[in-house]
C-alpha cells in the first residue's frame, strides 16, 4: 500500500515536469508514404535531428495505403504520450477529407499540428512543342482550342490535378485531367509529347526545366520561388489570389500535453534552423516556411482544409 | 569510340582512387569508392537471398548514412545493393522455390526442378554466370547508347504499353506447360486480383471490401511468396515419408560441358531482351524475366522440358533480369526520370547532395557518371567472384532437416512481407495466397500464369484506360501508323496467337511424332 502511495506520487510529481523527462522511451515517426520520395527523405533527415536533441531513439516507420490515410489514423489514434509523431501532408489533412466518403479520423479534431516542416511550390509546365510561351498565351490557347489540351497529374486528388482544376475554373476554359501513379510517368509522357502541361510539384520538374526538356511557365504559389527567380507567378500572370503549394510536417494525437507539444516543435524548429538540415531541405525543393509554431501550424491547416473543401466539391473531383 | 574509352578510364580512376579517410582519429589511405562497392554488392546479395526484404527498403533505411558519404561514393554503393539483391534472388528460388526478389519468380519454375534432381550447383552456377554475362554486357549498353536508348523509352506512352502488355499476356499462355484453358483460367484470375485496390483515373476503390489496407491493391511480394513459398512448404509437409529432397544426391557443384553449350544462345538472348525491356519506365526487370523465358520456351528444341528442370529456363530469365537492372537506370540518368522504386530513391540520394538528375549529369559531373558505370563492371566481377564459390554453402542449407528448416522459412518470409509496408495484415494475405496456390497445385493450375496476369493486368489496364483518354475513346490508337511501334506489338501479337493455334490444331500428327521417335 505505502510502495502504491508512492508510485502515485512519484507520477503526480513527474507529470508538471513532464517536458523534461519526456520522451522516456524510443520515438517513431510515422511516414504514411512508402520510402523514398521527398517526404520519406525529409522524415528521415528529421529522425536523425530529432534523436540528437531528443536523447532517445527516433525510428521512422513507413506505413503506406489508402493515399496516407492509414499512417495518418494510426498515430491518430496512438496513446497520446508524443512518442508517436506522424508527418501530415497536404492530402491527409485538406484534401482526402473532402475526397474520401469515410476517413477514418478528423483532421482537426483527432490530431494535434506540431510544426510545417516542408512547403514546395508547384509550378506549371509545359511541353516545348506548344506555342504558348507565357500563362496569357496558354489561356488563350486553351480558350481556342477547348477539350484539347491535356493536363497529367501524379493521382487523382492530387495538388497537381487540384491545381489544374483551379486553373480551369479561374480562366473558365476546359482541359481534360489524365491521372498517372507519381509525376514521373506523367513527366515522361510530357517529354514525349503525349500530353501538354502538367503542375508539377518543383522539387521533381526542377531537373526537366533546367535541361530544358520542359518549359515553366510560372509558379503556383503567392511569392516567386528563389529557385527559379525569374519565373512570374500565376498571381502576377492575372490569376489573382492563385496560391497553392505542396507542404508536409508534424502531428501527434490530439490529447498530447502541451508542454509536449512545444518541446516537440521547438526541437524541430532548432533542427530546422540548423545550416546542414536547411541545405538538404533545400536540396528537395523546400524553402523555410513561414508558418513555425504549433498555433500557426493549426491555423494554417484550418484555413487549407477550408480551401481544399471548397476546391474539391466545385471541381467534382471527389471520389465516391 | 574514342571518347567512350577516355570517358571509362575517368571512371575506372574514380572507382580505384586512394582516398584519405578519417574514422574514429585514424587517418588512412583506402581505396574507399571499391570499398563501397564491395558493402553494397555484399548487403545486396544478402537481402537479396533473404526472401521479401528487398532493395527498396534496404536504401531507403541506408539513405541517412549516405548523406555524410561522398555522392559518388553514395551512389555505388546504393547502386551495387540493387544488382546484387538480383544475384542473391535466385538462391532461394532455386533451393526452396521461393522467389527471394520479385525479379526471381521465374527461376522458381526450372531451377527449382534441377534442384529436385540434385542439380542445385549447377543451377546456381548457371544463375551467376548469366547475370555476370548480362551485367557486363548491359553496362556496357548503358556506357556506349545511354542517350538514344532514353529517346526511344520517351517514344513509350500509353499507347505502346497496352500492346506491349496484350503481347506479353498473349505470350504469358505460352508459359504453361500444362492444358492451355487452365492457363487461360490462372492468367485471368491474376488479372482480377490485379484490379484489387484504388482505380486510377477516378480514385474509386475496388474490391477491398472496406479493408484499408487493400485500398493500394495486394502487393506483388505478398502474392509471389505466397503461392511459391508457402503453397510448397505445404505440399511438402504433406507427404507422409521423408521430403524428398535431393539432399542425397547433390552431385556435382559446376556445370557440365553440355550444360555450358546449352546456356550460352539462352544467355545471349535473355541479355538482349532484358536491356531492351529494363530501360522501358516501369517493372522492365520484372518483365524481362517472364519475357526470357516464354521466348526460350518457343524458340528451345529442349522446349518439352521446361517446367522439368531446363537449365535454359534458369539462364535466360537470371540474365535478363540482371541486364534489366542493368539498363533501367539509363532513364535515371539520361532523363531524371525514375524507372522504378529503387531508381527513385537513387533520385532521392542524388538530391540530398545536390545534384540534379538528368543529361546534364554526364557532362557536368563526369567522374561521378563515368565512375559509376565502372562500378558496375567492378561490382558485377565482385559478385561472381562471391557467389561462385558460396554456391558449396547454400548446398549445404539442403542437408538441414526438413523440421527445422521450414519454420525458419516461414519466419524469414513472414519478416519480409511485413517489412514492406509494416502491415500484419500482409502476412494474413500472404498465408491466404499459400493455401490458394495449394488448391491450385491440387487441380493442377501452375501459379506462373497467374502472377504474369497479376503483374500485367493493372499495367495494362493502367495505360489501356489512360491510351483511351488522351485519343478520346477512339480504339485506333493502337494500329494507326503514327504510333509504329504500338502497331508491330499488335501485328506480333495476333502472330503469336497464330502460332499457338496453329500446332493445336495439328496436335495429333505430333503426338504420332513424338511416339515414333
Amino acid at each position: 500500500m505505502l510502495r502504491l502511495l508512492l508510485l502515485v506520487s512519484l507520477a503526480g510529481a513527474a507529470n508538471p515536469a513532464a517536458a523534461q523527462t519526456w520522451p522516456s522511451k524510443p520515438v517513431r515517426l510515422i511516414v504514411p508514404y512508402a520510402p523514398g520520395g521527398p517526404v520519406d527523405i525529409s522524415a528521415r533527415l528529421l529522425a536523425a535531428k530529432l534523436q540528437e536533441s531528443l536523447g532517445q531513439p527516433v525510428v521512422p516507420e513507413n506505413r503506406p495505403g489508402a493515399g496516407g490515410n492509414i499512417g495518418v489514423e494510426l498515430a491518430a489514434k496512438s496513446p497520446p504520450d508524443g512518442t508517436t509523431l506522424v508527418i501530415s501532408a497536404i492530402a491527409t489533412l485538406a484534401i482526402n477529407p473532402s475526397l474520401y466518403p469515410s476517413l477514418p479520423y478528423d483532421p482537426l479534431k483527432d490530431l494535434r499540428h506540431v510544426t510545417l516542416l516542408v512547403q514546395v511550390p508547384n509550378v506549371l509546365i509545359v511541353t516545348n512543342d506548344l506555342p504558348a510561351k507565357n500563362v496569357k498565351e496558354l489561356i488563350a490557347l486553351a480558350k481556342q482550342r477547348p477539350g484539347k489540351l491535356d493536363f497529367g497529374s501524379g493521382s487523382s486528388g492530387s495538388t497537381g490535378h487540384l491545381a489544374g482544376e483551379m486553373f480551369k475554373m479561374m480562366t473558365g476554359t476546359y482541359m481534360v485531367h489524365i491521372p498517372y501513379k507519381g509525376s514521373a510517368p506523367a513527366l515522361a509522357d510530357m517529354m514525349g509529347g503525349r500530353i501538354h502541361l502538367m503542375f508539377d510539384n518543383l522539387a521533381s520538374a526542377l531537373p526537366s526545366i533546367r535541361s530544358d526538356k520542359v518549359r515553366a511557365l510560372a509558379t503556383t504559389t503567392l511569392k516567386r520561388s528563389s529557385f527559379l527567380p525569374e519565373l512570374p507567378t500565376l498571381d502576377e500572370s492575372g490569376l489573382k489570389g492563385f496560391d497553392m503549394s505542396t507542404w508536409w510536417g508534424v502531428s501527434v494525437a490530439a490529447k498530447t500535453p502541451q508542454t509536449v507539444v512545444e518541446r516537440l516543435s521547438a526541437d524541430i524548429l532548432k533542427a530546422m534552423d540548423a545550416p546542414d538540415f536547411k541545405d538538404r531541405l533545400r536540396n528537395i525543393g523546400s524553402e523555410a516556411p513561414a508558418v513555425r509554431t504549433p498555433d500557426q501550424f493549426t491555423a494554417f491547416v484550418t484555413s487549407e482544409l477550408k480551401i481544399y473543401t471548397e476546391l474539391v466539391k466545385r471541381s467534382g473531383a471527389k471520389v465516391d | 569510340m574514342e571518347g567512350i574509352f577516355s570517358n571509362l578510364a575517368i571512371g575506372f580512376i574514380e572507382v580505384f582512387k586512394l582516398q584519405a579517410i578519417t574514422l574514429g582519429g585514424m587517418t588512412m589511405t583506402l581505396p574507399f569508392n571499391i570499398l563501397m562497392c564491395l558493402i553494397g554488392v555484399l548487403l545486396g546479395t544478402l537481402i537479396g537471398v533473404l526472401p521479401g526484404i528487398g532493395p527498396v527498403a534496404t536504401i531507403a533505411m541506408l539513405l541517412p548514412v549516405t548523406f555524410n558519404l561522398a555522392p559518388i561514393a553514395a551512389l555505388i554503393m546504393l547502386a551495387g545493393i540493387y544488382y546484387g539483391a538480383q544475384y542473391g534472388g535466385s538462391t532461394t528460388a532455386i533451393l526452396i522455390n521461393l522467389p527471394g526478389e520479385s525479379s526471381s519468380v521465374v527461376t522458381c519454375l526450372d531451377g527449382y526442378q534441377m534442384a529436385r534432381q540434385g542439380r542445385a550447383g549447377p543451377a546456381l552456377a548457371t544463375a551467376a554466370i548469366a547475370s555476370f554475362f548480362a551485367g557486363c554486357v548491359s553496362t556496357l549498353v548503358v556506357a556506349l547508347f545511354a542517350p538514344p536508348l532514353a529517346e526511344v523509352a520517351l517514344k513509350f506512352g500509353p499507347a505502346e504499353y497496352t500492346s506491349l502488355m496484350v503481347l506479353g499476356l498473349v505470350a504469358a499462355v505460352v508459359l504453361a506447360s500444362g492444358s492451355l484453358i487452365k492457363a487461360i483460367a490462372m492468367v485471368v484470375l491474376g488479372l482480377l486480383l490485379g484490379l484489387v485496390g484504388t482505380d486510377v483515373n477516378s480514385g474509386v476503390l475496388r474490391f477491398a471490401f472496406g479493408i484499408s489496407e487493400m485500398a493500394d491493391g495486394i502487393g506483388f511480394v505478398t502474392v509471389a511468396m505466397g503461392m511459391f513459398g508457402i503453397c510448397e512448404i505445404i505440399a511438402n509437409l504433406e507427404q507422409k515419408e521423408k521430403r524428398e529432397v535431393f539432399t542425397s544426391k547433390v552431385g556435382s557443384l559446376m556445370p557440365t560441358k553440355e550444360d555450358f553449350k546449352r546456356m550460352i544462345a539462352p544467355i545471349l538472348r535473355g541479355t538482349v531482351l532484358g536491356s531492351a525491356l529494363g530501360i522501358l519506365p516501369g517493372g522492365g526487370a520484372l518483365l524481362a524475366s517472364f519475357g526470357a523465358y516464354t521466348l526460350e520456351k518457343k524458340v528451345s528444341k529442349n522446349s518439352h522440358q521446361f517446367g522439368k528442370g531446363a537449365i535454359e529456363g534458369v539462364a535466360a530469365p537470371e540474365a535478363a533480369n540482371n541486364a534489366g537492372a542493368q539498363t533501367s537506370f539509363i532513364p535515371l540518368l539520361t532523363l531524371g526520370i525514375p524507372s522504378n522504386a529503387v531508381m527513385a530513391l537513387m533520385i532521392g540520394a542524388m538530391m540530398i547532395q545536390g545534384i540534379a538528375p538528368g543529361p546534364q549529369v554526364m557532362t557536368e559531373r563526369p567522374q561521378l557518371f563515368w565512375g559509376m558505370i565502372a562500378s558496375m563492371w567492378v561490382g558485377n566481377l565482385m559478385l561472381v567472384i562471391l557467389n561462385l564459390p558460396l554456391i558449396g554453402m547454400w548446398i549445404k542449407l539442403l542437408t538441414v532437416p526438413y523440421r527445422i528448416l521450414y519454420p525458419s522459412i516461414l519466419l524469414f518470409m513472414a519478416i519480409g512481407v511485413f517489412s514492406i509496408s509494416n502491415q500484419p495484415f500482409d502476412c494474413f494475405l500472404m498465408a491466404c495466397f499459400g493455401l490458394l496456390g495449394y488448391v491450385c497445385v491440387k487441380l493442377g493450375c501452375e501459379p506462373a500464369p497467374l502472377i504474369l496476369g497479376f503483374i500485367l493486368g493493372p499495367l495494362m489496364e493502367e495505360n489501356l484506360r489512360r491510351a483511351m483518354l488522351l485519343s478520346r475513346g477512339d480504339p485506333w490508337v493502337f494500329i494507326s501508323p503514327s504510333k509504329p511501334i504500338s502497331m508491330g506489338f499488335v501485328i506480333a501479337a495476333v502472330l503469336l496467337l497464330v502460332i499457338v493455334a496453329l500446332p493445336a490444331l495439328r496436335k495429333k500428327r505430333e503426338e504420332v511424332f513424338v511416339e515414333e521417335t
